[in-house]
């Protein structure tokens, strides 16, 4: 008799409770049936006083499995519900990702410093010295010292801007040498990166405002099969090519011999196109055996130490290897320029 | 320098290599090519025939003439010539036929211009033969690679050149034995030897001017220069072949028999042959006769003595300056010329008698019946003995890096006129011949350069230097600028380069006083005379350019300030400047945010605006205690559109300052206590401010202070709060001790006027 109204009631409650519609729903079959007080179940073992010790035992088990057997169909029917929920919670913050994001892009770095930024590292991997210099400088420093006495005709090669108060314009990184000498322990090696000035009419291909990169090492047997190697494996790293280089004769006073380094042209490779003006060499730097005028005009003995220098144009690598055909774009501050790199 | 080809080989007579094989070898081994031009190219195929008829073609100035080439035959030829007439003998090219005028012309009738003899096209070339005149190439060399080569300004020093690298004989074209011995029939009085070391002249009769031979104007127009007449062409011939410039003047013009050479008298007037009146002083050298000045030394002849129509008696003048006089005198007066050109190089004293004998051989060719009078007049000071230097070939290998015979040695220096002498077995005793001893070799590193260059670099092995493992020195001013670079870059911003200089206008727009500034002397262009010691109006122009293409954009610049200094280099301070254009909105809190990220706890203290500044939108940047720089919008007058925020940091002071050294403390166990404060202000009052009071309370026990929100509130005023975090390291502090913290500072804030909500 009891056994039948506790089967009837828990086949009644999971009825209701698959087919309930809402939590709220649901919740009220939990109450009514399971609430502690005034719940059918409550109700039913109120009256299992009455029974025999064994038939209460046993109604007890039946009672326990219809209320394990409810409470599974509830929690069940609840996860089921909050999934929904959830899922619908989830779906109304739909994004669209194919808007661009707030805030402002990565800026971008002037190509000059990013090619700059590459040879110093390369530099300081190979044990240079990083060196700055004024851009402001003095004539002893700038020509004097470099072996070029003043009314020599090497000082026509280099159109000079000359300041109120008898100081110029560097015209080349070259003094950065002279100071490095001045202060620097032997043996040493370093660069000299920075801006330089000549007094030149501004076209697409000459600008009176550019970039060098000065280098110099100083040590005790430096040969010119040594600057061939440096030069090799320095342009080889530059150009992320195996490059051909040669010397040929070139006059600076600060070096002594002094060359024009040529690389085999990189468009071509060496039968000739326009680019090496069908030469087949492009010529890209100066450099030599440092004149030991210079190294002792900076206290250095040249018998006992000697050395090699060369000036890179920065400008000028930038320019090639980015194909820039306008020199003034560079210092023009054209954002549809220098966002390019 | 222009060198023709045909006049280096007859100095190389062995030489066979074509102008093109040549040029390149010249540039691997002695000085930069340029490139090559042919000259005289229609004279390969020209030849000397006889006008027949000259008939007119009916309205043209054309006319046609029948010619006779010889065994080619007879030939129409169209001719445009105002000389052209029957029986002339003219130049005939068979350059194809045309019709021209009408009527089919087969070949031309050559000027001499079209020859490429002469300038001259102001008619067809009347002349009887042009045995000789063959095709020829100009190699042009970089006058910037023989600088140091007082030789290469001659034809045959390049020959000694060629004739090194081939391995061929050279000729020499000065036969000293044909000086004339005897007393000069001109006295030379030199005032100071160190200024010229020598004077060398010679004197002519029975002189005609006129037309120089084909082959002299030729040679000369080959290599650019303009043919003038027979003797200045002379003169200009013996230049361009030895590298000694000289001069002619007509005897008969000069005041007495004797030339000084002497400095000007300060103020001394001097007629130069360019028509140009020069005013000279004590820095310049004259040659002068008993009237005055007849020369500039070195650099251009007088107009009262020059040659003309009339000379007929002639004094030709081989001097030898000191380079950096002419140089200086050159400069001076803005003119150079081929003279001072070669002058200033460092001539060699002992070239003057050798242009000497070679005029003595060559005039009478080109003046026929030409006659010397009297001997050589020669003035020279005590001339330096050539340098002898000692060259270890040890040595010499170490400096290129590869071996060397000795015998190899021995045989290039000699090819290149160097004597050379044993001293032991290791060592050479250099003498260096007296035309590259003036300034270009005087060490024995100016050997290693001659045997480099001619053994060839290419033959040299590159090798690995042997050098120590060591790291090199940092720079960490650069290193902070490349962060400086990142972070900015990182933050949406692009890096701008502009110009050192400024102009009066940029400077002024700034409130900034151009006598402030290091001014250039010879600037390149009007607007760029001073160096900027400021950053602003570059940025400022970028943003006005940019704001053109662009809405809102971010940019900036590192670069150096030019502050001059009474003495002494200017002070060069590197600054960072950055700015922030939009249409609307200003970039200011964006910038201030990277103010903080640049410089963690700087503090932005509010300024008064300066002119160009918005005047309500400025303010300091303190870090570590110090100015280190400047926010600000810029002056809505300065921009046409949009607001321009801009940040000026002075990274050299930032770099003095330092980081701050990194210390570790212990993350906190206890936890901490926080209570909000909302304080009202008036509208204009900062908010700052109060977080400075409580900064200044220095209550131990407060961890932090932070700005919440604020709002507005009715009467010009707002609600500022405030979120107070307290605590301590060691135990949990109680709330008596809390409410102890937050009386005290309401007390503070109200002590200071301003009203709280509580």
């Amino acid at each position: 008799m009891l056994d039948e109204s506790i089967q009837e009631l828990a086949a009644g409650a999971l009825q209701r409770i698959a087919m309930a519609g809402t939590a709220e729903e649901l919740e009220a079959v939990r109450v009514e049936v399971l609430g502690r007080k005034g719940g059918a179940l409550a109700e039913i073992s109120k009256g299992m006083g009455k029974l025999s010790p064994d038939e209460r035992k046993r109604i007890g088990a039946v009672l326990n499995q219809a209320k394990q057997e409810i409470e599974t169909a509830l929690d069940a029917r609840k996860a089921t519900f909050e999934a929904v929920a959830l899922a619908a919670k989830l779906d109304s913050e739909w994004l669209d990702l194919t808007v661009p994001a707030p805030g402002p892009r990565r800026g971008h770095l002037h190509p000059i410093t990013r090619i700059q930024r590459e040879l110093e590292d390369l530099f300081v991997s190979l044990g240079f010295a990083v060196l700055d210099g004024p851009e402001v400088e003095d004539e002893y420093h700038n020509f004097d010292a470099l072996n070029i006495p003043a009314d020599h005709p090497a000082r026509d090669m280099q159109d000079t801007f000359w300041l109120s108060g008898g100081n110029l314009l560097r015209t080349h990184t070259s003094p950065v040498q002279v100071r490095g000498m001045e202060r620097l322990k032997l043996p040493l090696r370093m660069i000299a990166p920075g801006r330089v000035f000549r007094n030149e009419s501004v076209d697409a291909s000459h600008e009176h405002t550019f970039y060098q990169l000065e280098g110099m090492m100083i040590d005790r047997n430096v040969s010119v099969a040594h600057l061939l190697y440096f030069m090799k494996t320095l342009l080889t790293a530059v150009f992320q090519r195996d490059v051909t280089v040669r010397l040929r004769p070139g006059y600076f006073p600060f070096v002594e011999p002094g060359f024009e380094l040529d690389i085999q042209c990189l468009i071509c490779g060496g039968p000739g196109c326009p680019v090496c003006k069908q030469s087949g060499w492009v010529e890209l730097l100066p450099c030599g055996l440092v004149n030991p005028h210079v190294l002792r005009q900076s206290g250095i003995d040249p018998d006992e130490f000697g050395g090699f220098a060369f000036g890179l144009g920065l400008t000028r690598l930038v320019m090639m290897r980015y194909s820039i055909d306008d020199i003034r774009q560079l210092q023009g501050g054209d954002l549809r320029f220098l966002e390019q790199f | 320098m222009k060198f023709s080809y045909n006049w280096i080989r007859e100095f190389v007579p062995g030489l066979t290599q074509a102008a093109g094989p040549l040029e390149r070898l010249i540039t691997m081994k002695t000085a930069e090519c340029e490139g090559i031009e042919e000259t005289g190219a229609l004279l390969g195929n020209a030849q000397v025939v006889l006008v027949e008829s000259v008939e007119p073609i009916a309205g043209s100035h054309n006319v046609k003439t029948q010619i006779d080439a010889g065994p080619l035959g007879k030939r129409t030829v169209v001719c445009g010539a105002p000389n052209c007439r029957a029986g002339m003998h003219a130049v005939w090219t068979p350059i194809g036929k045309k019709v021209v005028s009408g009527v089919e012309s087969d070949g031309m009738l050559a000027s001499a211009s079209e020859l490429g003899i002469s300038r001259d096209h102001a008619g067809i070339l009347e002349v009887d033969t042009i045995a000789g005149l063959v095709p020829d190439a100009a190699i042009e060399i970089d006058n910037k690679s023989i600088t140091h080569r007082p030789d290469l300004w001659g034809h045959h020093g390049m020959a000694r050149e060629v004739a090194a690298i081939l391995g061929l004989p050279l000729t020499d074209p000065a036969k000293l034995e044909l000086l004339p011995e005897g007393p000069a029939a001109i006295q030379v009085m030199i005032e100071d030897y160190a200024l010229c070391p020598r004077y060398s002249a010679l004197v002519f009769d029975n002189v005609t001017v006129g037309p120089s031979p084909l082959w002299l104007q030729y040679r000369l127009t080959s290599i650019g220069l303009n043919p003038i007449n027979n003797i200045v062409d002379l003169t200009n011939f013996l230049m361009a072949e030895l590298a000694q410039p000289m001069h002619a003047f007509d005897a008969d013009l000069l005041h007495g028999d004797t030339i000084f050479v002497r400095t000007a008298k300060a103020g001394e007037h001097f007629r130069a042959l360019n028509d140009e009146s020069y005013t000279l002083d004590a820095a310049n050298l004259v040659i002068a006769d008993a009237a005055g000045p007849i020369a500039l030394a070195g650099v251009i002849g007088g107009g009262e003595s020059a040659i003309s129509d009339k000379t007929t008696r002639v004094v030709l003048e081989s001097a030898n300056f000191q380079a950096s006089s002419i140089r200086k005198t050159s400069a001076g007066i803005k003119l150079r010329t081929e003279a001072s050109m070669r002058f200033e190089k460092a001539q060699d004293p002992l070239n003057t008698v050798r242009a000497l004998a070679r005029a003595v051989e060559l005039l009478p060719l080109v003046s026929p019946g030409i006659r010397l009078v009297g001997g050589l007049a020669d003035a020279c000071g005590p001339l330096a003995a050539p340098p002898v230097i000692e060259l270890s070939l040890a040595w010499l290998a170490r400096k290129l890096g590869r071996t060397l015979a000795s015998g190899e040695v021995r045989r290039i220096l000699e090819s290149l006129a160097f004597t050379v002498a044993d001293m032991d077995a290791d060592t050479f005793l250099v003498t260096v011949p007296s035309w590259r001893a003036t300034k270009d070799v005087g060490i024995k590193d100016d050997l290693v350069e001659e045997v480099g260059r001619m053994i060839g670099y290419d033959s040299i092995t590159p090798e690995a230097p042997l050098a120590p493992v060591a790291p090199p020195p940092a720079n960490p001013a650069r290193r902070m600028q490349h962060d400086v670079r990142n972070l900015f870059v990182d933050n949406g911003y692009t890096e701008v380069y502009n110009y050192s200089f400024l102009s009066e206008a940029d400077v002024r727009a700034f409130g900034m006083d151009p006598n402030d500034h290091l001014r250039v002397l010879n600037p390149i262009a009007e607007g760029q005379e001073l160096m900027r010691s400021s950053l602003l109006p570059g940025i400022w122009n970028n943003v006005k350019e940019n704001l053109k293409y662009r809405d809102s954009f971010r940019i900036f610049e590192i670069g150096q300030e030019i502050h001059p200094n009474e003495t002494g280099l200017p002070s060069e301070v590197p600054h960072l400047i950055a700015a922030v254009y939009d249409r609307k909105e200003t970039g200011l809190f964006e910038l201030k945010r990277m103010a903080e990220c640049l410089l963690p706890g700087a503090q932005t203290k509010p300024a008064q605006g300066r002119e160009y500044e918005h005047p309500a939108r400025a303010a300091e940047i303190h870090w570590r205690g110090e100015l280190v720089g400047r926010l600000f919008e810029l002056h809505p007058r300065m921009m046409e559109t949009g607001r321009a925020a801009i940040l000026d940091v002075n990274l050299a002071r930032i770099a003095e300052l330092g980081e701050a050294p990194t210390k570790y403390t212990p993350i906190r166990r206890q936890p901490s206590s926080a209570f909000d404060l909302s304080v009202v202000m008036v509208n204009r009052q900062h908010a700052g401010d109060v977080r400075s009071a409580i900064a200044e309370y220095a209550n131990p026990l407060i961890e932090s202070t932070n700005y919440l929100w604020e709002f507005a509130l009715p009467d010009g005023k707002k609600s500022v709060s405030y979120r107070i975090t307290v605590g301590s390291p060691e135990r949990t502090l109680e709330s008596e001790e809390i409410m102890a913290i937050r009386a005290d500072i309401i007390a503070i804030l109200r002590e200071l006027n301003y009203e709280l909500k509580v």
